[in-house]
């Protein structure tokens, strides 16, 4: 919960204001809210850079928490060319501890080709995650 | 482009705020001997496990200076961290 809405939710506790205005005031925070994440959003024609994490939850006290991640795809394709250095011993090792715990993935398989295949996909990506105590928003931008 | 300056923001909850910002080409040239013995061992480790030496050193330059832009902020009730990359 943002520190606005709680805002309006304790002056509809002491009274100040009607459920209607609270309810008036509670959209007009969410319009306020929604064109700045839209905005942020890429727009048409235009070459995403960045991907973006955004997380927003309450923990067990009731305070807001907020995390804003953002990381280059540039950063993403580094890494992954530098993965590709990886071992082929190492990669074993690693596949003997994924099917360990459950996660039969074979990384050998897996060629930076087709890693670079997925971060050119990641740029379409859009993943929105919406509950009463948390938001998770996930695009590139 | 290589990492210019390094930014560190931590807000306290009693309003106390702590700046950092950390020049990477000074404290890099610092911090040389020790970033000639990591390359260093850099290549003991890349003979030791068949990796080509260039290749490591090329992938490691890069995802260095794709770090510009990276911007990571943490905040939780009224305490916060911020740290950015440019």
């Amino acid at each position: 919960m943002s520190e606005q809405r709680k805002d309006i939710l304790g002056m509809l506790a002491e009274g100040k204001i009607t459920p209607a205005e609270a309810e008036q005031l509670i959209a007009a925070l969410e319009r306020d809210l929604s064109p700045s994440l839209a905005g942020a959003q890429l727009r048409p024609g235009s070459k995403p850079k960045y991907l973006r994490l955004v997380v927003e939850n309450t923990n067990e006290h009731g305070e807001p928490g907020r995390v804003n991640a953002r990381v280059p795809l540039q950063l993403l394709r580094a890494g992954v060319r530098l993965a590709a250095l990886i071992p082929p011993q190492a990669l074993a090792q690693a596949n003997a501890e994924l099917s360990r715990t459950g996660v039969p993935f074979d990384l050998v398989q897996l060629k930076p080709d087709q890693l670079e295949a997925l971060i050119e996909h990641l740029e379409e990506l859009t993943l929105e995650v919406d509950q009463p105590d948390a938001k998770v928003l996930v695009f590139c931008e | 482009m290589m990492p210019q300056l390094l930014t560190v923001r931590i807000e306290r909850p009693h309003g106390r705020t702590i700046r950092i910002w950390l020049p990477v080409l000074p404290v890099a040239l610092l911090l040389s001997p020790l970033l000639v013995l990591a390359a260093l061992a850099t290549a003991v480790a890349c003979r030791i496990y068949r990796v080509r030496m260039m290749s490591a050193f090329c992938a490691g330059g890069r995802l260095v200076c794709a770090l510009p832009g990276t911007r990571l902020n943490l905040h939780e009730g009224r305490t916060g961290v911020h740290v950015g990359i440019r």
